[in-house]
């Protein structure tokens, strides 16, 4: 299964004109077709499918129902950095009267473009490391979140890698792991990037559709996370369900 | 919401249930490969060939590969741009008429069917030649049946639990067998040609002539059977447009080259011997014991267990796949299309088509019909169900191409090459057998008595079949709304 790329770095006019037909299909909208991306750029036809058909292989493009017709897949998002959100006056209330709950530190973090960002660090506490989170989500109870929510969630996670003894790094147990997050609408992780440090998060979603939007995490000592907390548990799920019709 | 309606997008695929995109290339690859099994068609299909090619052997195995190449070039014209479960009638549905994909998934059902019950056969006909040659017993018709009965029970657990876990399994196995076959055969060619023992009605090889190396392409080719098994998995593997076609095209390639060398290896092999490769039932078992080497029809046996093993996984995981597609279009009965909530298969597709495929051939047995005469005839029949399914997505691809816009002239030139050669192939191969004809034709009645049935009873079923893994509503990006 080592078959060459069709593509490679020595043949720059193939990866242009890859880069035209996705730019292309923005701006065309839903719906082009093959033939109209050909035309328009004036490029001959079976190199036009044949990038089309690489596009698709690679998800960044997909054919709709009648199979002539591409649109824009999920994975082209992550070309394009999110929107810098920030937190409406309304929902950063809602976050303050959280931190005022509790000692340990409140995270809002929002998953748009199948990114994670936080949107709200706590300012009383160390941030966590951003870079981390987004490039090794699967170590992280906001990660975990996102990536439970995933048809696939390989196709989000590029390196797998311990950062303690306590990391989960097997693709089954992390499947396991994931599974059980999807089921309970709660992830918790403790001691997987830092040793002292644990954290848990639970999803807010969509008061409509019921679509994930953001994570709200708390982070703290290692053996307090992994402590039942239901009592705390609640009181997050119960401000993650306030916040839920101002960030959606 | 108005751009869902006008892009016909739903929100949730035809084929939900299955566990999407989880199986990786290999694992395709391996099924692909097994369904093909190459283990055995090496070590039995030269002989066949032989016969007619003579010392033209090799060239027939050469022009089958290259057939099946384009075979699968045809089939990767579809998997490069659809993910399907129900294999290759649903992608000749995107190309030809709805009867022509209900033939096709006719030819698909019989033939995965079939295979299934012939790898049973087959493991169980090399398990008890291995008994025989270790403790002097192969346990007899009794034995042969609780054989029988536990590796079809063995096949529909492992099916039943999960397509990546009955992958592995045969990836374990298929490549256990393809190594215990390049070692029999490289000693055998390290051995050099043996004065074998010929059979008593021994003629000269055929002279190598044109006519008999396309006469030996026909069983050539049917060695290649069940090489397209991938595009069963399109909706379970996690990069379906590039490790499927891959997979299909890989396979042809891969088996080509190992049916080339083996029969390489067994026309040099019996070079010296009066009759040749020709007039051989056995011919590695012949070559080892000519040498004295009474270990190596071990090891080969070994490896066609395996090799039949795996080959029965693979194709009981695509029969499972086409009748759950099937009952998806409103064609097979709705309990087919259910799906088990743990572990994302066709449960009841699996449970109604497992114990068919095993039990054929436990009845066959408990009747006294030779194992070896069941093994030939249902591999023929398959091949008979193969061919016209191969057939049909050939002439299906140019077609679809041109409906979606995207029509090449290689694709119209490949499939004017490869449908006249499949036709006469089909229809030598149908001709030349008589008795094969004759169930063929009466299996070809049943199916259009069922066609005009369902034309009757459920025409908008009929009209709309070929389901396939369609992309919905979330894996598209919308301009204005971002991620859906």
């Amino acid at each position: 299964m080592t078959a060459p790329l069709p593509l490679s770095g020595r043949q720059p006019k193939a990866v242009r004109s890859a880069l035209h037909v996705l730019e292309e299909v923005v701006s065309a909208g839903p719906g082009v077709t093959a033939k109209e991306i050909s035309e328009s750029l004036a490029m001959p036809q079976a190199t036009t499918y044949r990038i089309l058909n690489l596009l698709v292989a690679e998800e960044y493009l997909v054919r709709l129902p009648d199979l002539s017709g591409f649109a824009l897949g999920r994975r082209a998002a992550r070309l394009a950095l999110p929107a810098a959100a920030t937190l409406t006056t309304a929902a950063r209330a809602v976050v303050d009267h959280m931190r005022a709950q509790t000692r340990w530190a409140v995270h809002v973090a929002s998953f748009a473009a199948e990114q994670i960002s936080l949107v709200d660090p706590d300012p009383d506490h160390p941030a966590p490391d951003a870079g981390a989170l987004a490039r090794f989500p699967y170590a992280f109870a906001l990660g975990r979140l996102l990536l439970a929510e995933q048809a696939d969630w390989r196709a989000l996670v590029r390196d797998v890698r311990p950062f303690t003894a306590r990391t989960v790094t097997s693709e089954s147990e992390l499947d396991r792991t994931l599974k059980a997050v999807a089921r309970d609408g709660l992830a918790r992780q403790c001691g997987e990037f830092r040793e002292d440090r644990g954290c848990i998060a639970v999803p807010i979603r969509g008061p409509r559709d019921g679509r994930l939007v953001a994570g709200i995490a708390l982070a703290g000592p290692t053996a307090r996370i992994a402590e039942p907390n239901e009592e705390i548990i609640r009181l997050l799920r119960d401000h993650a369900a306030r916040l839920a019709p101002l960030l959606a | 919401m108005r751009d869902d309606a006008r892009l016909r997008l739903r929100s949730r695929s035809p084929v939900e249930g299955l566990e999407r995109r989880r199986l990786g290339p290999l694992e395709v690859f391996a099924q692909s490969v097994s369904g093909a099994a190459p283990s055995a068609a090496m070590a039995a299909t030269p002989a066949i060939v032989a016969v007619s090619a003579g010392h033209g052997t090799v060239w027939s195995f050469v022009i089958a590969t290259v057939l099946a190449l384009l075979v699968a070039g045809c089939i990767a014209r579809f998997t490069r741009r659809m993910a399907a479960s129900g294999g290759l009638y649903s992608l000749t549905a995107k190309g030809l008429t709805p009867a022509a994909a209900y033939a096709s998934a006719l030819a698909s059902l019989l033939g995965y069917g079939l295979l299934a019950a012939g790898a049973l056969v087959g493991a169980t006909l090399y398990l008890g030649a291995l008994f025989d040659v270790l403790w002097g017993t192969s346990g007899g018709r009794v034995g042969a049946a609780v054989v029988m009965a536990v590796i079809g029970l063995g096949t529909g657990v492992l099916v039943l639990r999960g397509a990546r876990l009955s992958a592995r399994v045969v990836l374990l196995a298929e490549s256990i067998s393809i190594t215990l076959m390049l070692i029999v055969f490289s000693l055998l060619l390290a051995g050099g040609p043996a004065a074998a023992a010929a059979p008593a009605d021994a003629t000269a090889m055929p002279p190598p002539g044109f006519g008999g190396i396309v006469a030996g392409v026909l069983p050539a080719l049917a060695a290649f059977i069940g090489f397209e098994i991938a595009t069963s998995l399109g909706t379970e593997v996690r990069r379906p447009f590039r490790s499927v076609p891959r997979a299909v095209g890989l396979t042809a390639a891969v088996a080509g080259v190992l049916y080339v060398f083996a029969a390489q290896v067994q026309v040099f092999g019996f070079s010296a011997t009066p009759g040749g490769l020709a007039g051989q039932a056995e011919p590695v078992v012949a070559l080892a014991a000519a040498k004295g080497w009474g270990w190596l029809p071990v090891l080969l046996d070994l490896g066609l267990v395996m090799s039949f093993v795996a080959c029965g996984l693979a194709t009981a995981t695509a029969l499972a796949r086409v009748l759950f597609s099937l009952s998806r279009d409103g064609v097979a009965p709705q309990a087919f299309g259910r799906t088990h909530r743990r572990f994302r298969t066709p449960h009841l597709a699996v449970l109604a088509s497992v114990p068919v495929t095993t039990g054929v051939p436990v009845v066959l047995l408990a009747a006294g019909v030779p194992l070896p005469t069941v093994l030939v005839t249902v591999l023929t029949l398959a091949a008979c169900g193969f061919l016209l399914a191969y057939l049909l997505v050939c002439a299906a691809a140019p077609v679809f191409l041109h409906r979606i816009g995207e029509l090449t002239w290689p694709a119209v030139a490949v499939s004017a090459v490869i449908v006249p050669i499949l036709l006469i192939v089909l229809v030598a191969f149908v001709v030349t057998r008589p008795l094969s004809g004759a169930l063929l034709g009466g299996l070809a009645v049943l199916g259009a008595v069922g066609y005009l049935l369902l034309r009757r009873r459920r025409p908008e079923a009929l009209a709309g079949i070929g389901v396939y893994d369609e992309t919905t509503t979330a894996d598209v990006l919308f301009p204005h709304r971002g991620a859906a």
